[in-house]
């Protein structure tokens, strides 16, 4: 195989780059993630389009398709199935526009991988609401034009048009700061643009690489970060066991055999194509749901685990506010993450909390999963934080439940929209009331600068406390109090009525007194209710309202 | 000319201190205990002196029903100058009040007493006793007052959750409140239940959202407005609601000892019987 010079790039070669893409990107992501942009911690770009790129070869590694499409077709659905962050959400949709590009396709010509690469891009740009130049969008772009201007060349070759994509993402990702003014002040490239040109690099490096070195560069896999936890009501018929597994087959009808797993069990799911399907089921009889599965193709990766124990602990303590059926048949899920905010959210009714917020971006299957989990076909989703909402509104597609995603920016956004919340009113109105309150209130967040940077027409140094309002750095200081009470007299105090802090992991007894005693005595017409949150990275959260 | 019948009620009827004489209504009181100390209600403690109390005392004070004998006691120096007398109470479902009348009325002799239970608290009954006032026959007055018994509401809004939670009269589930946030309840007490009507963050916010439920349930026959040491905030709601029903009085009134030891301070509540 090592010496068969096909032209060509086939469903194994494209397997062989995607997997040397991963292990590049797995060495190198913490490089990603230290390009801070803007200086709160939430350097996790790098992670989340790893976890992405991860769930994108996961069905791969299983695959032995002959034909590229159906290589990028697993890409494109895996990748979507597993995206995590903005970036990773972006890296989705160039998968995706490249399963489509090499739609009914065996092999690739250079000329032909060259454009795929062009409809990726594309298809990232048109994914995109506003889309922003001199971030990973640009640098797809540039990695397609410069593979075009490669693959027009009569002696092009496959390793020659991946080279020129990879270089033509280096140059765009040297150039971000230049498009970026955030960038510029922070003096950092562009991180999710970084990492499109690693998976660049790390197929470049298959291609160009013989078989022997490619077994060496195969390293392992980063260990899987801890799964989110999903709490929800326990339904009637108990939960019994989750059984995943794939289907591999020939024309396997997707409808079909859903429908015939649902009479067998809840929280169901199965997608994929009809090659290979994936199910995850909630059942009771799992031996049934694998003899009947089994009578459609070979079954792979076959997973079943004893819900009841780990769900009855998650139970446990919960609030019984939200257990009573309701009777508008709408649920609520929320992304939080921090003891004391979960039970907030919990306490206020949430039926399914997904684990995950600014460090942590929950993926599209993590929301799915516990969408899906709860007992109501009309869900309410609430991502809580500006970097979570692109993956929230994937769920949309995935789903036959009428899912809303009520753009909810922060925690108190989140809180205010879920106390709107009742039980005996209907969905839109619902969703119009949620959406109105989550407006009404304003954020404050507070934490330290990572390093020093310019934001916004302030010098930060590292360390610094930093007071954002509504995601937005207006105040640097080196004191709690003074930074929120010159926020809160930003926003005018006058005309709010209560202050909630939200107490982080990080902030000291001491540290919440002296600053509520500090907004206190700076703003005594104002209200102040002291709670904990127990998020990480943000000693305090506040909610003005 | 006066009626052959008595008009009694007890303090969680929250009566309007002009009522009292214009419609001729005898109170009985209810009692609250500070540990070892008993009140009656606004007889041995205003209501002012109730609630600069509760805000000092590191224990809730309990409340009790008036005992069979005081409304006996009652009862028989009414029937020296009436043929019988209607008693109209809080209901059955949060005092034993009625009760206590009921036990009362059957020791003594010769006197028709008409036991109402309410199954309200605070001013519905006020409005139930100045409808049994103006009927001209204890019949005709119990017909009247059992008729409106289904339509009586109370709107209440609550500073906080934490006084009716340690009374043991909602939990902070039944008012749709499972959290640790100090969240502003809206609860209706209908159909002898308290039922959670919206749940809100702040007071400003949760005052207008309570006239617009009650203007929701318009029309109505009687509308009032109770507070628990709030009472320039109950005026500007009185004030609101007399503009939007010309013609009705909108009377104010204070929630008492009582009542108080289970709302808290700061509470509100629309009153109301529907039409």
């Amino acid at each position: 195989m090592a010496e068969n010079k096909t032209p060509g790039v086939d469903g194994p070669l494209f397997k062989r780059a995607l997997l040397g893409s991963l292990s590049w990107l797995s060495s190198n992501h913490e490089e990603v993630n230290r390009l801070n942009v803007f200086p709160v911690p939430d350097g996790d770009t790098g992670t989340n389009m790893l976890l992405t790129l991860q769930s994108a070869v996961e069905d791969i590694k299983e695959s032995n398709a002959a034909e590229v499409s159906k290589i990028a077709k697993l890409a494109s659905h895996g990748s979507l199935m597993g995206a995590r962050g903005n970036s990773g959400v972006i890296l989705s949709q160039i998968f995706r526009g490249f399963a489509r590009a090499v739609e009914g396709k065996s092999s690739l010509t250079p000329a032909e991988l060259a454009t795929a690469f062009e409809e990726a891009a594309n298809a990232a740009y048109r994914a995109v609401n506003k889309p922003t130049e001199g971030t990973i969008l640009t640098v797809a772009r540039e990695a397609g034009r410069s593979a075009s201007a490669a693959a027009s060349s009569p002696d092009a070759t496959v390793p020659r048009v991946i080279a020129a994509a990879a270089s033509g993402a280096r140059a765009a990702v040297l150039r971000t700061p230049s498009q970026l003014q955030i960038l510029r002040d922070a003096g950092v490239v562009d991180a999710g643009g970084f990492g499109l040109q690693i998976i660049l690099e790390g197929m470049l490096k298959t291609v160009e690489e013989s078989e022997s070195s490619l077994a060496a560069l195969s390293v392992s896999l980063p260990v899987a970060l801890p799964a989110s936890q999903v709490a929800v009501a326990l339904p009637e018929e108990g939960w019994g066991y989750c059984t995943e597994f794939l289907i591999e087959g020939t024309n396997l009808d997707l409808d079909r055999i859903k429908h015939q797993i649902e009479s067998l069990g809840n929280s169901v799911l199965v997608v994929g194509e009809p090659e290979l399907v994936k199910v995850h089921v909630h059942t009771d009889d799992p031996t049934r749901v694998i003899t009947l599965a089994g009578g459609y193709g070979k079954l792979l990766k076959l997973n079943v685990g004893d819900m009841s124990t780990q769900h009855r602990r998650i139970l446990e303590g919960e609030n019984q506010a939200s257990a009573a059926p309701r009777p508008n048949g709408v649920g609520v899920v929320a992304v939080v993450a921090g003891r004391g905010l979960v039970d907030i959210f919990r306490g206020l009714g949430v039926d399914a909390i997904v684990e995950g917020g600014q460090t942590m971006n929950p993926s599209t299957q993590d929301m799915l999963t516990a969408i899906e989990s709860v007992p109501y076909d009309e869900v309410i989703l609430l991502p809580n934080n500006k970097n979570v909402i692109l993956a929230a509104k994937q769920v949309l597609g995935l789903t036959k439940k009428n899912v809303h995603v009520i753009e909810t920016h922060s925690v108190p956004q989140g809180v205010a929209a879920v106390v709107a919340f009742r039980g005996d009113r209907s969905g839109a109105d619902n969703l119009a009331a949620m959406k109105a309150e989550a407006e009404r209130v304003q954020t404050i967040e507070v934490t330290h600068a990572v390093r020093d940077t310019r934001s916004n027409g302030m010098k930060v140094k590292k360390g610094d406390v930093i007071g954002l309002i509504n995601d937005k750095l207006e105040f640097a200081g080196t004191d709690y109090g003074e930074v929120v009470n010159k926020a809160l007299s930003k926003l005018g105090a006058d005309s709010y009525e209560l202050v909630t802090v939200y107490r982080g992991e990080d902030a000291s007894d001491d540290e919440a007194e002296k600053l509520e005693s500090a907004i206190r005595s700076t703003h005594p017409g104002l209200e102040v209710e002291v709670q904990q949150g127990g998020q990480q990275h943000y000693p305090f959260i506040l909610s003005v309202e | 000319m006066k009626r052959s019948f008595a008009v009694v009620t007890d303090s969680t009827a929250d009566l309007p201190e002009a009522w009292r004489e214009r419609y001729d209504i005898e109170v009985v009181p209810l009692k609250v205990l500070f540990g070892e100390e008993t009140f009656r209600d606004g007889v041995d403690m205003s209501n002012e002196e109730f609630f600069a109390r509760l805000a000092t005392s590191t224990k809730l004070p309990t409340t009790s029903a008036p005992s069979p004998g005081e409304f006996a006691e009652l009862y028989t120096r009414l029937a020296q100058d009436h043929d019988g007398c209607i008693s109209i109470h809080i209901g059955r479902q949060l005092s034993a009040t009625a009760e206590a009348a009921r036990v009362g009325a059957q020791s003594v002799e010769g006197f028709r007493v008409s036991v109402v239970d309410s199954e309200t608290v605070t001013m519905p009954m006020a409005f139930l006793c100045r409808v049994a006032a103006e009927c001209a026959t204890l019949d005709e007055a119990t017909a009247a007052v059992e008729k409106r018994i289904p339509r009586c509401r109370v709107l209440a809004l609550l500073d906080t959750l934490r006084y009716i939670e340690m009374g043991g009269r909602v939990s902070r589930a039944q008012a749709m409140i499972g959290t640790m946030l100090d969240l502003k309840p809206l609860l209706l007490v209908v159909d002898r239940e308290i039922k959670p009507v919206d749940r809100v963050r702040t007071r400003s916010r949760a005052i207008p959202r309570m006239v617009e439920f009650f203007v929701k349930d318009m029309p109505v026959e009687h509308v009032g407005v109770v507070h628990a040491q709030a009472p320039e905030e109950a005026e500007v709601i009185a004030a609101d609601l007399r503009r939007r029903l010309p013609g009705l009085e909108v009377p104010v009134g204070q929630i008492g000892c009582v009542l108080g030891t289970h709302t808290g301070p700061k509470a509100l509540g629309l009153v109301y019987i529907k039409k």
